[in-house]
C-alpha cells in the first residue's frame, strides 16, 4: 500500500490544509496573535537553521539581522513613503549585504568565539542605532503612522492578513532549506558542519559556502524585521536588535532539532506553547519566569538529546521520519 | 589636559582590574577545560549578591566576605565541573557553547524572578572616600578592588607556576593526552580549573560591590568584557587576559572621558573587530596560517 | 613521462620547531613514493603544506606543472591532488553514501550524477555492504577506506595516502595493499605515508627517507635498506627486513 514516503505526503498536505484554514475557523484573537508569534519565529529559527543547524555555524547576533531589515523599510515607508512590501525586500537585501563584512569578521573565529563575535556585531549595531539620532530617532525609536487598512503599506485592520503572510513567508523558508537540502550546498553545509578541514580535503570551497549560506540566512531574517515591524507598529533599538530574538532563534532549532528541515517548527510549538501557558497562569508580574523556563528546557536538551526531538524521534521511529539527504546519501 | 588623560589612565586601570579578574577566569577554563563560560559573568553577579546578603544581613564589610565568596564559589565550580560540564566533554561546539549559555540565561533569569531587578547597593565607610593628589582623584573602594584583584592575579600565577596542580593545569592546558599519560588526572584538574576561575569572578564581585550596584543582568556587560580581552590577549593565555584586560579599560575609560558617557561599549567592541581584522589570534597569537 | 609532482627547497617552521626543512623530491607519473621516516620526521607536515593547509616559509610545490603554493586546499584538490588524513575525518553523521558523495559532487554537480560516482567508488574500496551506515559506526578499517572513497571520489590524479595502515592486523595490511596496487593499476600517481616497512616495499618502487624535517635518503627500496644513515635514523628497527621483501 502507501509506503512511508507516500503517508508523509498525506500528512503534509492535511497540516498546510490546516494552517490555512486555521484563522477561519479559530476566531479568538488571542489564539491568533500565539499563531502569528509561532510561525514567526519558526520562520526566524528555520533562517537561522540553515547557517547555525546545518552548517554549525552558531551565530548568536542574528538580532543584527533583524534590526538592518526593520530599520530599512521603517525608513523606506516614513521618510520616503516606500510601501514596507518593497521595503522587505530591499531591507532583506540590506541584511545580506550587511552579513558579507559581518561574515569576514567573524568568521575569522571559530566555534564559541564565532558566537561571540556575532553578539558582539549585535551589539554594536543596537548601539548605534540607540546613539545616532539624526538619521534613525534614536533611542526612542518610532511608532508607524496607522493607516487603518491599508495593504499596500502592509497594514490591516484585522490580524488574519498577518497570520498569512508570516504564513507565507514561513512557507519560503521551509522550501528554501528543503530545496537546499537536497542540493550539493546541502551536504556541503553538512560536511562543514561536521569537520571544515576535511570538507576542504574533498573540495569544497568552505569560506564561499559558509558566506553564501549566511547571506542567504540574513535576507530571510531581515524580512522577519520588516514583518514584525508592521506589525507591531512600532520600532526601536531595543527591540530591534534584541538579543531575545538572536536567543530564540538559536533556541527553537536546538530544542526541535538542529539540521532538520522541521526541526525550527516543533521547536517553537513546544517553546512559545510553554511560554504562553506560563503567561496565562502566571501574567507577566514576574520577569525572568519565561526565559528560566527556556533555559532550563535548553538545558536538558543539551544534557539528553543534544539532537532535539527530531533526533529523538529518528531515534524511536527510524530514519523514515526524516533524514535530509546530506545524512541518508 | 595632562591631568585630564592621566586621569583616564587611572580610572581605566582601576575597573581593568576587575575586568581581569573575570577574564583570567574565562581564558583559563577555555584553556585547561577548552570549554567557553558563557556564564562567567553570572558568577560575578552571584558573588555580588552574597556580599550584598552578609552586608545587610550581618553588616560585613564587602572586602572581608571574600573569604566566603570565593570558596563558596569555587565549590560551585567544582560542582558545576561535576554535574555539568563532565557532561558535554568531548562533544562538539554546540552543547558546549548552548550548555554554559543556559546556565547563564538561568541564573540571570533566576536572579531576576526571585531577587527582582531592582538594583542592590552597599555603602561602606570608604565607598565615597578617595585619594586627592596631583590633582587626581582616586576612589578608595576601586584602588582596594585593584590592589586585590591584582594580589588574586598575583597569586593565581604563582599557583600555576610554583605547586604541582598548578603545573598540571598548566599541562594539561597545553597538551591534555601527554598530562594524562603522565598520570595528571584531567577531571580533577578541570574541576580546580572551574573553581578557581568562579572564585575569581566570586572576588570580583565582592570587591565590586562597594562602588557598583548588584542587579541580575549586571554580569552581561563584565562578561563581554572579560570575551574581548580573552580574545585580545590570546585564547588560553593568563597573563595576555590581564594586559589586555587593563588596556581595555584605559581604552574604555578613554571612551568615556573624550567621546561620550555612553561610548565606553563602543569602544571596547571596535577594539574587538579591529583585532579580528587584523591580528585574529590576539597579541601572543600572530597570524593565522 | 612528466613530473606529477615537484618539490624544491620547501622549508616550514612553527615556533622553535623546524617542521620541514630544505625538502625536495619529484614523484613521476603513475609512481608510488613512500615518504618515511620516524615518528615527527615531518610527513605529515608535508602533505599539509602541499594541500595548502600551511604556508610554507619557502620553497616550491607544483602539482601537474602548477605552482599551488598559497593555493587553498580546496582549490588544491579540484587541481586534482587528494589526501587521506593520519587519524581518519569522516563526516560522522552523515552516511558511507553521504560522505563520497561530498566528495563526488567537486567534479558531478547534480546530486543523482554524485551518487552514481559515489556507488561507483565505494564499490572499488569495498564498502558496498556498509553504504547507509553513519560514518561514526564504522570499524577502523571500513574508516579508512572511507577516507580514501571520499578522496578517490574527487577524481584526482594524485593522491597522498598518510599512514593509512596504522593499527590495522595483518589480513587488513594485505586488503589495503592491494587496494593501493590497483589504484596504481588505474594511472593514479601515489605518494604514502608508512610505518609499515612490509607494506612500503609491497608498493613502491621509490622512496624518500625524512628525519627531523631534512631528506636523508632517496632511492629504490634496496638502496634504502642499506643506507646507513637510514639505518641510524631508525637505530635499526628496519634491519630486520627479509632479503625476499624486495620485489
Amino acid at each position: 500500500m502507501m509506503g512511508i514516503r507516500g503517508w508523509g505526503s498525506v500528512v503534509l498536505i492535511i497540516v498546510v490544509a490546516v494552517m490555512l484554514a486555521l484563522p477561519l475557523v479559530v476566531k479568538n484573537s488571542f489564539a491568533i496573535e500565539i499563531f502569528i508569534r509561532v510561525l514567526l519565529f519558526a520562520f526566524i529559527g528555520s533562517a537561522w537553521n540553515l547557517l547555525g543547524g546545518y552548517a554549525k555555524q552558531l551565530s548568536l547576533g542574528h538580532a543584527a539581522f533583524f534590526g538592518l531589515g526593520a530599520y530599512t523599510s521603517t525608513l523606506m515607508q516614513i521618510d520616503l513613503g516606500i510601501s514596507p512590501w518593497i521595503g522587505m525586500v530591499t531591507g532583506a537585501a540590506v541584511a545580506l549585504m550587511a552579513s558579507l563584512p559581518i561574515g569576514w569578521l567573524c568568521f575569522r573565529l571559530r566555534g564559541p568565539y564565532f558566537a561571540i563575535a556575532t553578539i558582539a556585531t549585535a551589539n554594536v549595531l543596537m548601539l548605534v542605532f540607540l546613539k545616532f539620532r539624526d538619521f534613525a530617532w534614536g533611542a526612542e525609536g518610532t511608532t508607524i503612522p496607522n493607516l487603518g487598512h491599508a495593504p499596500l503599506m502592509m497594514q490591516f485592520e484585522t490580524k488574519i492578513p498577518y497570520y498569512y503572510i508570516v504564513l507565507g513567508l514561513l512557507a519560503i523558508a521551509l522550501l528554501v532549506t528543503w530545496w537546499i537540502e537536497r542540493s550539493r550546498v546541502g551536504y556541503y553545509l553538512v560536511a562543514i558542519g561536521e569537520d571544515e578541514d576535511a570538507a576542504e580535503a574533498v573540495g569544497v570551497d568552505v569560506p564561499k559556502v559558509k558566506r553564501n549560506i549566511y547571506m542567504i540566512s540574513a535576507f530571510l531574517t531581515g524580512m522577519a524585521g520588516t514583518f514584525y515591524t508592521q506589525y507591531i507598529y512600532f520600532i526601536d533599538p531595543q527591540t530591534a536588535f534584541n538579543f531575545n530574538i538572536s536567543i530564540e532563534a538559536a533556541l527553537v532549532s536546538i530544542v526541535g532539532g538542529v539540521g532538520t528541515l522541521w526541526g525550527p517548527v516543533i521547536g517553537t510549538i513546544l517553546l512559545e506553547t510553554t511560554s504562553a501557558l506560563l503567561q496565562s497562569w502566571l501574567g507577566n508580574s514576574i520577569g525572568g519566569v519565561q526565559l528560566t523556563v527556556y533555559a532550563l528546557i535548553l538545558m536538558a536538551v543539551i544534557l539528553w538529546r543534544p539532537t532535539g526531538i527530531m533526533g529523538y524521534l529518528v531515534e524511536m521511529y527510524g530514519r523514515r521520519i526524516h533524514t535530509s539527504p546530506a545524512e541518508a546519501g | 589636559m595632562l591631568e585630564t588623560v592621566v586621569q583616564a589612565v587611572i580610572n581605566g586601570l582601576l575597573i581593568g582590574g576587575i575586568y581581569a579578574l573575570v577574564s583570567i577566569g574565562v581564558t583559563l577554563i577555555f584553556g585547561v577545560v577548552k570549554i567557553v563560560n558563557f556564564a562567567q559573568g553570572e558568577f560575578v553577579m552571584v558573588g555580588m549578591y552574597i556580599t550584598y546578603f552578609l552586608a545587610t544581613q550581618f553588616g560585613l564589610d564587602p572586602i572581608l566576605s571574600l573569604v566566603v565568596s570565593m570558596p563558596v564559589l569555587f565549590v560551585v565550580g567544582v560542582l558545576i565541573q561535576h554535574t555539568l560540564i563532565r557532561r558535554v566533554l568531548g562533544l562538539n561546539d554546540l552543547p558546549q557553547i548552548f550548555l554554559t549559555f543556559a546556565l547563564s540565561l538561568l541564573l540571570m533569569n533566576l536572579a531576576l524572578m526571585l531577587l527582582t531587578a531592582n538594583y542592590r547597593t552597599v555603602h561602606t565607610w570608604y565607598s565615597d572616600e578617595a585619594l586627592h593628589f596631583a590633582g587626581l582623584y582616586v576612589p578608595v573602594a576601586k584602588l582596594i578592588a585593584f590592589v586585590l584583584a591584582m594580589f588574586l592575579s598575583g597569586l593565581l600565577w604563582v599557583f600555576l607556576h610554583a605547586t604541582d596542580l598548578g603545573k598540571a593545569m598548566r599541562a594539561a592546558s597545553q597538551n591534555r593526552e601527554v598530562a594524562q599519560l603522565m598520570g595528571i588526572n584531567p577531571h580533577r584538574v578541570f574541576a580546580v580549573a572551574l573553581g578557581i576561575a568562579l572564585a575569581l569572578a566570586g572576588a570580583a564581585g565582592s570587591l565590586l560591590m562597594p562602588f557598583y550596584p548588584a542587579y541580575p543582568l549586571v554580569g552581561q556587560v563584565f562578561v563581554l568584557m572579560a570575551f574581548v580581552a580573552v580574545v585580545l590577549g590570546t585564547l588560553g593565555n593568563v597573563i595576555g587576559a590581564l594586559v589586555a584586560s587593563l588596556l581595555m579599560g584605559v581604552a574604555e575609560s578613554f571612551g568615556i572621558q573624550f567621546i561620550g558617557a555612553d561610548s565606553g561599549l563602543i569602544v571596547v567592541f571596535l577594539m574587538l573587530l579591529t583585532m579580528l581584522a587584523v591580528r585574529p589570534g590576539g597579541l601572543a597569537g600572530g597570524r593565522r596560517r | 613521462m612528466t613530473d606529477v609532482l615537484v618539490i624544491k627547497g620547501l622549508s616550514k617552521q612553527f615556533g622553535g620547531l623546524r617542521a620541514v626543512q630544505d625538502l625536495s623530491f619529484n614523484v613521476r607519473e603513475n609512481e608510488t613514493l613512500a615518504l618515511i621516516g620516524p615518528n615527527g620526521a615531518g610527513k605529515t607536515t608535508a602533505f599539509n603544506l602541499i594541500m595548502g593547509y600551511h604556508r610554507p616559509d619557502e620553497g616550491v610545490v607544483e602539482a601537474f606543472g602548477q605552482n599551488i603554493v598559497g593555493v587553498r586546499p580546496h582549490a588544491v584538490c579540484a587541481h586534482g591532488v587528494a589526501r587521506t588524513f593520519q587519524v581518519a575525518k569522516p563526516f560522522g553523521g552523515m552516511t558511507v553514501l553521504a560522505n563520497v558523495m561530498t566528495g563526488a559532487f567537486l567534479r558531478h554537480r547534480n546530486p543523482q550524477a554524485a551518487r552514481d560516482k559515489a556507488r561507483q567508488t565505494i564499490e572499488f574500496v569495498g564498502l558496498a555492504t556498509k553504504e547507509a551506515f553513519a560514518a561514526r559506526d564504522l570499524t577502523t578499517i571500513d574508516q579508512r577506506r572511507l577516507e580514501m572513497a571520499r578522496a578517490l571520489a574527487t577524481e584526482p590524479r594524485l593522491l597522498l595516502l598518510d599512514e593509512v595502515m596504522a593499527g590495522l592486523n595483518p589480513s587488513e595490511i594485505d586488503q589495503a595493499v592491494a587496494l593501493v596496487r590497483k589504484l596504481s593499476a588505474r594511472g593514479l600517481t601515489i605518494v604514502i605515508v608508512e610505518h609499515l616497512m612490509r607494506a612500503i616495499m609491497a608498493v613502491a618502487k621509490h622512496i624518500v627517507v625524512l628525519d627531523h624535517g631534512q631528506k636523508i635518503a632517496e632511492g629504490s627500496p634496496k638502496e634504502i635498506i642499506e643506507n646507513p644513515e637510514v639505518i641510524r635514523a631508525y637505530l635499526g628497527s628496519y634491519a630486520h627486513v627479509p632479503a625476499g621483501a624486495v620485489r
